[in-house]
């Protein structure tokens, strides 16, 4: 019975928050697995609220557009537009079509709402036109963070090899 | 790993690194015995996501990069065992990287960065694709969803056939192994057709520096 109770004041509060039929998410990105708790229902694409988008890729949505660092991609904020929308005044952004405008590659589990994103093709072109070490962080064997930016000054020899 | 764990220990106080990354969606279980049998006291790595041949475009292991003091590429995919062993391997490589750690930028065996770029190993669009098929894959993996997690592996390798690291970490819990039938058979067709399995070594000096 009070299980039942405590049941009907989440639902309650997700009718007043206006969420209801929401459904969480879980995105893959480089080393990163974002839970995210709420997205707007959509058959083929992620819409996730701005607080989301940032934890998800680092874009951050500013009157001009959604921005990484200098790069700004403009996104139309006060109408609907492919890549923003306001329901029942939550602001859901577009993850995948911000993707496919930054030729991002993407696949998903639709079944298990998993979203996995390929690296920026930005980010590849001074690996692929210049000849610079793409810059990682993987966690060592120690639990230590590892950042190859921070070798800076030294001589770097990186090798891959596997068990199998 | 022996090779390099002395070469490390000889010039690591000459501004030298190695950063060993195993390529292995089994995680610490996997990969961890084999580095501690080594006593490596660099830096040891397991990458279940394969995240470094992802961003470096490498397809294979054992695959080495150079990597400057500024961050500059000066050598890349090149199937870099440590030592001959037998029926494969070789000898020439770990001479070069030693003259590399002791001399930097005069070593005669430092690319360009022309060479370097002529170097990376070329992708497809769809290959592109396959680098988030894959880490979906290794997350289903990683939660013991077996069948997702092959159809996913699957999937990155029909989108990536060049890659061997995809077909051989996906083989490896099928019947036959990383290194079993359709392994060899995969392998004497590319060779058959006149392709290498490991982008061959170029050890020359460079004399035009």
């Amino acid at each position: 019975m009070k299980r039942l109770k405590i049941l009907g004041s989440l639902v309650a509060g997700l009718l007043i928050s206006g969420i209801v039929g929401a459904q969480g998410a879980t995105v893959l990105y480089n080393e990163r697995v974002i839970e995210v708790a709420n997205t707007l229902p959509d058959a083929t694409d992620l819409w996730v609220a701005p607080e989301d988008l940032t934890r998800i890729n680092d874009f951050v949505l500013k009157p001009e557009g959604a921005c990484l660092d200098a790069l700004c991609i403009p996104v139309l904020q006060d109408r609907d537009s492919e890549m923003f929308v306001r329901r029942s005044g939550q602001a859901w952004f577009n993850v995948t079509v911000l993707a496919d405008k930054l030729q991002q590659a993407h696949v998903t589990d639709y079944e298990d709402g998993i979203w996995s994103f390929g690296v920026m093709p930005l980010e590849r072109t001074p690996f692929l036109k210049g000849g610079i070490a793409p810059d990682f962080e993987l966690t060592d064997r120690d639990g230590k963070l590892v950042k190859l930016s921070d070798f800076r000054g030294k001589k770097v020899l990186l090798l891959t090899w596997a068990s199998w | 790993m022996p090779v390099w764990q002395a070469i490390y220990e000889e010039l690591k106080t000459n501004n030298f690194e190695i950063i060993s990354v195993a390529q292995d969606s089994g995680g610490e279980a996997a990969a961890g015995p084999i580095f501690d049998a080594a006593n490596v006291s660099y830096t040891a790595i397991i990458d279940v996501n394969h995240h470094i041949s992802a961003l470096y475009n490498l397809v294979n292991v054992p695959s080495g990069v150079w990597i400057d003091e500024e961050g500059r590429i000066v050598r890349i995919n090149e199937g870099t065992y440590a030592k001959n062993h037998g029926s494969f391997g070789t000898d020439e490589y770990a001479p070069i990287v030693r003259d590399w750690a002791v001399n930097g930028a005069d070593s005669p065996y430092v690319w360009d960065k022309d060479q370097v770029l002529e170097h990376i190993f070329q992708r497809t669009e769809d290959a592109e694709r396959a680098q988030p098929a894959f880490l979906l894959g290794t997350h289903y993996f990683t939660h013991e969803n077996e069948e997702k997690a092959e159809y996913y592996w699957t999937m990155a390798q029909e989108l990536d056939p060049d890659s061997w690291n995809y077909l051989r970490q996906d083989l490896l819990y099928e019947e036959g192994g990383s290194a079993g039938p359709e392994w060899r058979a995969r392998r004497s067709a590319e060779e058959g057709r006149g392709e290498t399995y490991y982008a061959p070594l170029e050890i020359e000096e460079q004399v035009n520096q």
